[in-house]
């Protein structure tokens, strides 16, 4: 899997100065849409949000910039309890790529995420700790993610709202993993790699 | 047909190496921080621990030399520095390190701690600490290294390792499990010394002040008890805090850059003694 990483994360990053020139899809003009009306569903797998996770997801900015909220679920035989997680994650995508008439290729998408975890074994009850005992949450991650996605373009609606398909992956980290990553004083302990996390999910306009 | 055959075997071949990198690619795919699975070689340490030190058994009579250490959570440079000195030790059976080997409780933390550990030429074996406690990491521990309380007998010497991480639990009165404890100090099953060894010292404010009374009192009328071996406090110390002839010994943290190595071997009245080196790495 290391091996795949840096070719995929370099050519994401390559393709981008050379095809900048695409503006990204303008999104459906003709009929507005109350506010409150998500743009997309998402279903998503692993990324520390869920085994599946969820949710809806908005875009703004001439669909440069998206906000998600995910709830996810992981059973209890895979963390010792079952938990529920809830997470909202902006998304900035420079460009766009189109391959085609069919397909659109984001290589970058990328931004930060807020986590947080319903359920957990040892869930700090009231007066259990002192102030500060620990420094960080247990519950709440904070963390940045770095991906891309292809969309396939289904023909809009009627009413000239995109249709789009899309499936992405995001290479992420956590607060908690930085911090174990730049506390070895040499860097050589800890590879790039062991912190990473990897999700994958597909995404569906309607 | 048979180069056809050959051709498809080939595919088959290929499909499960690309395969293979892909469930590889599994520990990326992470659930949750709190998520433990992981590859099989690094779950149940403590009895793949058990078994190797079972292959290399101590003569009955003869004298035991172990490093003691604790506190690994997050000095990953330091785990791989005090693996490269440990494994210059002449002469010592095994490893104990008094808990916390993660900081933040997480199944990768434990993980990057016992890829290291591995690679001693040594078993060890470790304590839960409070840090393991975090979370979920109580799940995560039991499923990277195992139980909580357990004991063994190495040679001469019952190694009995308790869970005293009363805060962890908010103080429920049952830890550390002073029942269970009692009944590993009585039954020596054959061994001529005992060594307990947990994470949270009894005079320590996270441990449950209401047990303190039992548990000390549990090992001072233990019949062989050597010594309590402890970490938490990331230094080294020793003394008699309850001053009923119980020795209390505090590991330094790996941080430290230093480990104990302690000796131990019974007098001519078949009680144990005990000798203390400290290494620095």
């Amino acid at each position: 899997m290391r091996h795949l990483l840096f070719p995929l994360l370099g050519l994401s990053l390559l393709a981008g100065p050379a095809l900048a020139q695409t503006a990204p899809d303008t999104p459906d003009a003709v009929a507005p849409r109350p506010w409150f009306r998500p743009r997309h569903l998402i279903l998503q797998t692993a990324g520390g949000m869920g085994m599946v996770a969820g949710g809806v997801g908005y875009s703004f900015w001439r669909d440069r910039t998206e906000a998600d909220v995910l709830v996810g679920y992981v059973p209890k035989k895979h963390a010792g309890s079952a938990l529920s997680i809830a997470t909202l994650k902006l998304l900035y995508t420079p460009y766009s790529v189109p391959l085609g008439e069919k397909l659109t290729l984001r290589p970058l998408t990328f931004g930060p995420y807020v986590s947080y975890t319903h359920g957990t074994i040892n869930d700090e009850e009231r007066g259990q700790y002192t102030k500060g005992y620990y420094w960080f949450s247990t519950d709440t991650r904070v963390g940045v993610v770095l991906g891309g996605r292809l969309s396939y373009n289904r023909p809009t609606s009627a009413a000239g709202r995109s249709h789009r398909v899309s499936a992405y992956y995001e290479l992420g980290t956590n607060d908690l993993y930085v911090v174990s990553y730049f506390s070895n004083s040499n860097f050589r302990s800890l590879s790039p790699v062991d912190i990473l996390t990897l999700g994958l999910g597909i995404k569906a306009e309607f | 047909m048979a180069s056809f055959s050959t051709f498809s075997s080939w595919r088959r071949l290929s499909l499960a190496a690309a395969a293979t990198v892909l469930f590889s690619g599994c520990e990326l795919l992470e659930f949750s921080p709190n998520d433990f699975r992981g590859p099989e070689d690094l779950t149940n340490l403590t009895q793949k621990n058990l078994d190797k030190l079972a292959a290399k058994p101590l003569p009955p009579g003869d004298t035991l030399r172990f490093v003691f250490t604790g506190d690994s959570q997050r000095f990953y440079n330091e785990v791989e520095a005090l693996v490269a000195s440990v494994n210059q030790q002449p002469g010592v059976s095994l490893m104990v390190v008094a808990g916390d080997i993660s900081d933040f409780g997480l199944a990768r933390e434990m993980r990057w701690v016992a890829e290291r550990l591995n690679r001693l030429t040594i078993p060890y074996l470790t304590v839960i600490g409070n840090h393991d406690q975090v979370g979920n990491g109580r799940a995560s521990y039991e499923q990277i290294y195992g139980p909580l309380n357990y004991s063994f007998v190495y040679g001469d010497t019952k190694f009995i390792f308790v869970d005293t991480n009363s805060r962890e639990y908010n103080f429920n009165g049952r830890i550390p499990d002073v029942p269970w404890l009692q009944g590993q100090m009585q039954d020596l099953q054959g061994a001529r010394r005992q060594v307990v060894m947990s994470h949270v010292p009894p005079q320590d404010g996270d441990f449950d002040q209401n047990l303190t009374p039992a548990y000390t009192r549990t090992l001072a009328e233990a019949p062989k008890l050597a010594f309590e071996l402890n970490g938490h406090r990331h230094s080294y110390s020793i003394g008699e805090p309850f001053e009923d002839g119980v020795t209390y010994i505090n590991s330094a943290s790996f941080e430290r850059n230093e480990y104990l190595i302690v000796t131990l071997w019974n007098d001519a009245n078949d009680e144990p003694q005990f000798r203390l080196k400290k290494v620095s790495f």
